[in-house]
């Protein structure tokens, strides 16, 4: 449940941190999806709530929980420095430890947001961008991805999953975190999907997968 | 008089209905006259009925009023009379209530003198009565007054013996608590001495020990003096040594300090020394670099003296190379000067000729603009004068026209006349001509329009004309100019050009194929980025190290490799199974999983119960034996044991020693023999006498028996 303060003040429209709270949101609510669609676990561990107009599935695996909240939290605080570029969930086959999907998702960040936190700015058009329509986009892209059941191969063998951040070189590491190779698909297939913006944050969605030569 | 006012009532009631009756007729009759007025004589008349029949109500109301009135006066005089009647009876009655009343009178009175005499007899017995009690009362008290004194009497007696025992009482208790507290007087006092002896002993005690503990601390100080003493006198040891061994480098210290010294004062010397020597040392540099430089400079010197001479050789041979007469350097300035006035006159004509080539250009510009605009207006002119033509030739046609329409009207209007005698169509002939009229004003206006556009398609025409002339005469002054400019050069210029386009071409072919290569190289960077590509230098990537993949691999790993483990267990297991049996697997089973088969467990109950069968039936066969062997003990008096094979030792229950026994041994046939036994060499008699010559076992064993027994009896 977004709170609004702070995310929209009535001068500017939506601020840097209501941006960043709303991306890392629907990139919670995005994962949980694909998690779901994909079987990466059990359908029974997940339960049904409401979000953005539209009924979307949440684990209940604690484990899971924790660790997507402590992902998504860090996510939140780079969103808010706009110092991350990319976020990529990565579905690895456990036998082989190939890379079988990649979904990938570019995040450009309008810097002019940062240096301007409180004061409003001169052309407030392009800030004007109401609560209502970023939802309207977010759920039209999680519609999409919902879609691409149709042409995605199975996955038949038992997956996990990792999820990646590319940031800027020369962020500080926190600890917990470590460097990891970008996990490339050999031989993909790639399709570009919907973007939404909040007018700071546009966050472009695509996906890869790994062919299968029939 | 009822009757009277009922026939009224009649009389009048028919009256009313005959003259309602009498209404009714001429309202019958008047129906069928016409009008309002009938109606108004309607209406009278039935007011006036109303009327009528008003008043015969009120009439009948008055009669019905009197009747009544006359009823109840009637019932008036019927009540006046039977109260009459009733007040007579009253009265009747009222007379012999009176007669009763004296008589009741008489009675009471009677009985009111009874009354008082009675009343003086009441009183009289009272009187007595109330005497009579008052002895009595006074006899009472006296009674009772007696009683209380007894009473008094008897309680006082009980309590002064009361108070006698308990008087007694008293003093028993207090002898014995005056004897009791002697007692503990006693004691208490012989306590006491002995705590004051105590006492006396525990305060010598302090005494001594406080003396003790004085004495005490003074040790323990001096001791502490001698302690402190010798640590300073240790200390003081040591300094001695340290001295000493100072003491004992003194002269060498001496030494050294001298040669320090004259070190010291050498090396100031030495030191001076340097110092002069370096002064003299920068001295002479600064006078070494001075003669490099004097070195350089006469160098430099000695080349300008060449160079300087050499010119003044140039300067000398100027004269003979100019052929002017020239020895001093004044001639060659006044030649000079010479030449610069011929170059100032030159240059003079120089302007001069170019202001005048520049006028003659402008003049040439003026004309040939000159030239232009009449040019120009010649055009226009012309261009006039064909719109006049165009105009003439136009208003010849409209002429024309003009003519032919008249020619025809006038045809049409004669055939009109021809035909005009035999018919009258006035009208019509007017509509016609109307509509003739419209047909030519309509025509002639189309005429006016078409002229007009015709005639702005021919001004645009001469202005378009006019400017393409212009044009064209722009063009040619370019021409003239270009041509004037640089005949010579043009060939260049073509070249320059061709050149020119050539790179074009070249340049606008690379752009291309650069273009091609920017989109290649854009598709591709497109695809890498999809695919999850980036620049190192700028961005890193990140994940979390307790990620869902990294703990599903490790949970791989090590399902993988406990159950390798469990493999190699089955393995081992089911070699032991093959080789050892089932005991050995099912010991060694103790780590393994698999639950054992039934028919194991089985067999394994079965073991169990056998080997206890085993051990209880062993248990009671040693017990049966255990009693048998005693009972036999017992009974025969010998102790048979079994030493080896077939061999059997008897001890006897009397031996005399514990030694003393019997060997037998059994023979390949079942036979006994008696053995050589130290016991048995002192047996020889029975021997030869109960197996040799009786050849009875149980003979020799019971005399022997015997023999024995009777040696101990005897002992």
């Amino acid at each position: 449940i977004l709170t609004l303060q702070g995310t929209f003040s009535l001068q500017t429209g939506i601020t840097l941190k209501g941006s960043a709270e709303m991306v890392a949101e629907f990139f919670s609510f995005g994962i949980n999806s694909i998690l779901y669609q994909r079987g990466i676990y059990p359908p029974e561990t997940f339960t049904r709530v409401t979000h953005y107009d539209m009924s979307l599935q949440l684990t209940t695996d604690s484990k899971l929980k924790n660790y997507l909240t402590n992902v998504v939290s860090q996510l939140k605080e780079w969103l808010f420095e706009c110092t991350v570029q990319k976020f990529v969930l990565v579905i690895t086959c456990l036998e082989t430890n190939e890379v079988l999907e990649r979904w990938q998702f570019d995040i450009e960040c309008d810097k002019s947001a940062k240096e301007i936190r409180s004061a409003p700015l001169p052309s407030s058009a392009p800030r004007d961008k109401s609560i209502k329509t970023i939802q309207d986009e977010i759920r039209s892209v999680i519609r999409q991805i919902t879609a691409t059941v149709t042409f995605l191969p199975l996955l038949e063998t038992p997956c996990a999953f990792d999820l990646l951040v590319y940031t800027d070189k020369d962020l500080m590491v926190p600890d917990k975190w470590e460097e990891s190779g970008p996990q490339i698909i050999d031989q993909s297939e790639e399709v570009r999907l919907r973007s939404f913006t909040t007018s700071i944050h546009k966050v472009n969605s695509m996906v890869a997968y790994k062919r299968t030569d029939l | 008089m009822d009757l009277e006012d009922d026939t009224t009532v009649l009389t009048t009631l028919k009256s009313f209905n005959s003259f309602i009756r009498h209404s009714e007729a001429p309202q019958r009759l008047s129906e069928h006259s016409a009008g309002s007025v009938s109606l108004q004589s309607q209406y009278k008349r039935s007011m006036e009925l109303l009327e009528a029949a008003e008043k015969v109500q009120s009439k009948n109301r008055y009669l019905q009023l009197d009747q009544e009135k006359r009823q109840m006066e009637l019932s008036h005089k019927r009540a006046r009379y039977e109260l009459e009647r009733a007040a007579s009876d009253s009265a009747r009655d009222f007379e012999h209530e009176v007669d009763r009343n004296q008589d009741l009178l008489g009675r009471i009175k009677k009985l009111e003198e009874r009354e008082t005499e009675e009343a003086k007899n009441l009183s009289e017995q009272v009187e007595v009565n109330r005497s009579l009690r008052k002895n009595l009362d006074g006899l009472n008290r006296k009674v009772e007054e007696r009683d209380t004194r007894l009473n008094t009497a008897n309680q006082t007696i009980s309590s002064l013996k009361d108070e006698i025992r308990e008087l007694k009482q008293k003093i028993q208790n207090q002898d014995s608590a005056v004897s009791s507290h002697t007692l503990e007087n006693q004691e208490l006092q012989e306590h006491l001495d002995l705590q004051r002896r105590k006492y006396q002993e525990v305060s010598q005690l302090c005494q001594s020990l406080q003396a003790a503990q004085s004495s005490c601390s003074e040790h323990i100080i001096t001791i502490k003096e001698l302690e402190r003493r010798l640590a300073l006198q240790e200390q003081d040891f040591a300094i001695v040594k340290n001295i000493k061994s100072e003491v004992a480098r003194v002269p060498d210290l001496e030494r050294d300090l001298k040669r320090l010294r004259e070190d010291n004062a050498f090396l100031r010397e030495s030191r001076e020394n340097c110092s002069l020597l370096k002064e003299e040392v920068e001295g002479l540099r600064k006078k070494l670099e001075r003669t490099e430089r004097t070195k350089e400079e006469l160098v430099n010197m000695e080349l300008e003296k060449e160079r300087v001479a050499e010119k003044l050789r140039a300067w000398e041979t100027i004269g003979q190379s100019t052929g002017l007469n020239i020895r001093k350097p004044e001639d060659l300035s006044r030649e000079v000067i010479h030449i610069q006035q011929i170059e100032i006159s030159l240059k003079e004509q120089n302007y001069t000729l170019n202001s005048r080539v520049r006028s003659a250009e402008r003049s040439q510009a003026e004309l040939r603009a000159e030239l232009s605009k009449q040019r120009g207006r010649t055009q226009e002119e012309q261009k006039k004068r064909e719109a006049q033509d165009a105009l003439v030739r136009r208003l010849q046609k409209r002429v024309l026209l003009l003519t032919k329409e008249r020619d025809g009207m006038r045809a049409i209007l004669e055939s009109y006349d021809g035909e005009l005698a035999p018919a009258e169509y006035s009208p019509q002939l007017s509509k016609r001509l109307r509509e003739a009229e419209e047909v030519l004003q309509r025509t002639q206006k189309h005429n006016v329009e078409m002229e007009g556009q015709l005639t702005k398609a021919q001004e645009e025409a001469g202005t378009l004309k006019l400017q393409l002339h212009a044009v064209e005469l722009e063009m040619e002054s370019l021409r003239k100019q270009q041509a004037s400019a640089g005949d010579g050069s043009s060939s260049e210029t073509k070249e320059e050009v061709s050149i020119l386009r050539q790179k074009i071409e070249d340049l606008e072919a690379e752009r291309q194929s650069l273009e091609q290569q920017n989109n290649v190289l854009e598709m591709r960077l497109e695809r890498h980025n999809l695919q999850g590509d980036y620049d190192p230098v700028k961005t890193r990537v990140l994940h979390l190290k307790m990620n869902p993949t990294a703990t599903a691999k490790q949970q791989r790993q090590q399902d993988g490799e406990a159950l390798r483990e469990e493999v190699t267990r089955l393995r081992e297991v089911v070699r032991s199974l093959r080789d050892g049996g089932a005991a050995a697997a099912l010991q060694d089973e103790s780590g393994l999983s698999l639950p054992p088969p039934k028919e194991v467990l089985d067999l394994r109950k079965q073991m169990e119960s056998s080997e206890l069968r085993n051990q209880r039936l062993k248990e009671v066969f040693q017990r049966k034996i255990q009693e048998f062997r005693t009972v036999c003990y017992v009974l025969t008096g010998y102790q048979i044991d079994i030493t080896t094979e077939n061999q059997y030792r008897l001890t006897s229950l009397y031996a005399e020693h514990m030694d003393d026994s019997l060997l037998f041994k059994k023979g390949s046939s079942g036979s006994m023999q008696l053995m050589e036994t130290e016991f048995s060499k002192t047996l020889g008699e029975m021997v030869a006498l109960h197996l040799h010559h009786q050849k009875s076992l149980p003979a020799f064993l019971s005399a022997v028996t015997l023999d024995l027994f009777s040696r101990q009896t005897t002992i």
